[in-house]
């Protein structure tokens, strides 16, 4: 499935190297604020009162 | 779904599978992907929080050391609880001093939270004004209109216990009597624990104003859960403070 959106990417190989690194980075930098809302509410607030 | 597959039924021109097994791979594959993500989630939970409460440490540390240099130190002359003013014409008798800090500025690391028998705490943590998310994501948060650490009343500590490097995971092991430090621009302040309690996280009777000077340290409870919190409370028992505190209370 990877390779197939891989060869979906416009461009040669070069622009689709810099796209595919685009796409995980931004990937990553979501899936981590969404993993640290979802801690927030589901595991530790940090622990306040009130 | 896999790269084989893909190949056999997009460039092959192979019969394509039927719809039971269609699903099945769709199931199969969703699965594995909810698996991967609980995984990434654990992960994140653990070491990458961590790793970023580690790095704003060692920043808020460089910040601390900065503010008490800067901090304005005073001394306030202090009531006795009768009512008797102790400085007077005539009277011998020497005034009640409480030495005072400048309040810190908000979000501004200003204490070290040092507690010996949890081996996470031995080298203590920057606690910084203030108690919203992104305080706790740096280090302890003191909650701003509590008292100050060290002086008269109740100042009030949350931390996280699980994530943002855990600083309070072990506050369940604390006994009556273990000392709790905390270092402040006026020096050291050290409590006893007294009592330990779980209440709900809407309990904010917790926070409110005790005679003498008590710290309340906070965290969530169970582990893994936001559910109630775990509430500790321990009374100063030394400190550049403690003879003004007891001579007025």
């Amino acid at each position: 499935m990877i390779r197939r959106l891989y060869r979906k990417l416009p461009g040669p190989t070069p622009v689709r190297v810099v796209l595919s690194v685009v796409i995980v980075a931004g990937a990553l930098v979501g899936l981590h604020f969404f993993y640290d809302w979802l801690g927030t509410i589901i595991l530790d607030p940090g622990g306040t009162v009130g | 779904m896999t790269d084989t597959a893909d190949e056999e039924e997009g460039s092959t021109g192979a019969p394509s599978a039927g719809w039971p097994v269609r699903v099945t791979r769709a199931i199969g594959w969703t699965l594995v992907w909810l698996g991967a993500l609980t995984v990434g989630f654990v992960a994140h939970q653990l070491w990458v929080t961590s790793w970023f409460a580690q790095q704003n440490q060692g920043q808020l540390a460089e910040e601390r050391v900065a503010m008490w240099a800067e901090t304005t130190i005073s001394e306030v002359v202090v009531e006795a609880v009768d009512g008797a003013v102790p400085v007077e014409d005539g009277d011998d008798s020497p005034p009640i001093v409480l030495k005072v800090e400048s309040p810190p500025e908000l979000h501004a690391a200003f204490a070290l939270i040092r507690i010996l028998s949890i081996d996470r705490l031995e080298e203590g943590w920057n606690v910084v004004e203030g108690i919203t998310l992104a305080d706790l994501k740096t280090g302890a948060g003191h909650m701003p209109d509590t008292a100050l650490p060290g002086q008269p009343g109740n100042a009030v500590i949350s931390g996280h216990r699980t994530t943002y490097g855990q600083p309070f995971h072990e506050l369940d092991s604390l006994e009556p009597g273990d000392r709790i430090e905390v270092d402040t621009a006026l020096g050291t302040h050290v409590y006893a624990v007294r009592e330990t309690r779980i209440v709900d996280p809407t309990e904010i009777s917790v926070t409110e104003p005790r005679d003498g000077a008590w710290l309340t340290l906070t965290t969530c409870h169970p582990e893994f859960s936001a559910r109630q919190r775990l509430v500790v409370f321990a009374e100063l028992v030394d400190g550049p403070n403690l003879e003004a505190i007891e001579a007025a209370s």
